[in-house]
């Protein structure tokens, strides 16, 4: 059951980083944010290939997608940091972000002709009445109402 | 389009979630392509190289000023910032570790997603965070929602 530490150290570590990035907009710029967020990543992959052993084969296609990958993932990071910075709160933000897997299904039934599974038919409606309910926030109470 | 006339219809941080989901779920598309062949150490390095051309890109952003940063709180901004990246790059490794220890990702993936769970409690407790009664119910058909389609 090894594998169940290290999956709830992930879920608490991703938990905590939405409260952190928080934390880090409420200070400086979403800018300065996503550039020592990116940082920490560098410092990370430093210690990786000085401490890890990666398997460095891999076939160029892999390679070019990965990168992309890492691309897409770290503008989405970016526009996470923004959202926070433009007022977001981060239960709502974070929650909201972690919907992404439905345009991931939407894609891949569009491109990849994967099939939907039945839960994940249930799991787009849910998302979409999901994301809507917490677009709506509250109006800001009156003073002296 | 102008920013001020963009919030009147979808607040700024809507805008920028919604962009996010976009980013996010094109990443999704190509991670499915990708994963085969890559471990997690692998893939933090893969992932940085990634973000090189923006890291490069916000710090010359940076270099030029940044309208409305407060500066008082530079370090300790910078610090959750720096932290962030630390937590996340460190989770995506016990993620991979998880499977790898014998985790089956049909399992590892939907529970470990439930992340914001956590982010909600802390938000509630150490930011303070108040929400609207139709949100608590948009955060729990998220929950279900995220469960599902991770599975």
């Amino acid at each position: 059951m090894a594998w169940l530490g290290f999956a709830i150290l992930a879920l608490v570590l991703w938990g905590i980083t939405g409260v952190t990035q928080k934390l880090s907009t409420n200070r400086i710029s979403s800018e300065r944010s996503f550039l020592w967020f990116c940082w920490a990543m560098v410092a990370l992959s430093a210690a990786v290939v000085v401490i890890a052993r990666p398997h460095w084969a891999l076939g160029t296609t892999v390679a070019v997608f990965s990168i992309a990958g890492g691309a897409l993932n770290g503008m989405g990071a970016w526009t996470s940091f923004k959202a926070l910075e433009s007022g977001g709160k981060a239960s709502i933000v974070i929650s909201l972000i972690s919907l992404f897997p439905l345009l991931t299904v939407v894609l891949a039934v569009a491109l990849l002709h994967e099939r939907l599974t039945g839960m994940q038919m249930a799991g787009a409606v849910v998302a979409i009445a999901a994301a809507i309910l917490l677009s709506l926030e509250p109006a800001p109470a009156k003073v002296g109402a | 389009m102008s920013e001020t006339s963009r919030s009147r219809r979808l607040p700024l941080w809507l805008f920028w979630s919604l962009v996010t989901i976009v980013l996010w779920g094109t990443w999704g598309l190509v991670s499915k392509i990708a994963s085969d062949g890559v471990d997690a150490y692998m893939n933090q390095l893969l992932f940085t190289v990634g973000i090189a051309p923006l890291l490069i890109f916000v710090s010359w952003k940076v270099r030029k000023g940044v309208a409305g940063e407060n500066r008082e709180g530079r370090n300790r901004g910078i610090f959750w910032a720096f932290l962030t990246g630390i937590l996340g790059g460190v989770g995506n490794m016990a993620y991979f570790e998880a499977m790898v220890k014998g985790g089956k990702a049909s399992v590892v993936t939907p529970v470990t997603a439930l992340f914001p769970m956590v982010t909600v409690l802390l938000a509630l407790i150490f930011l303070k965070e108040r929400l609207g009664r139709l949100q608590w119910i948009g955060l729990g058909l998220a929950f279900v929602a995220i469960y599902l389609l991770n599975a």
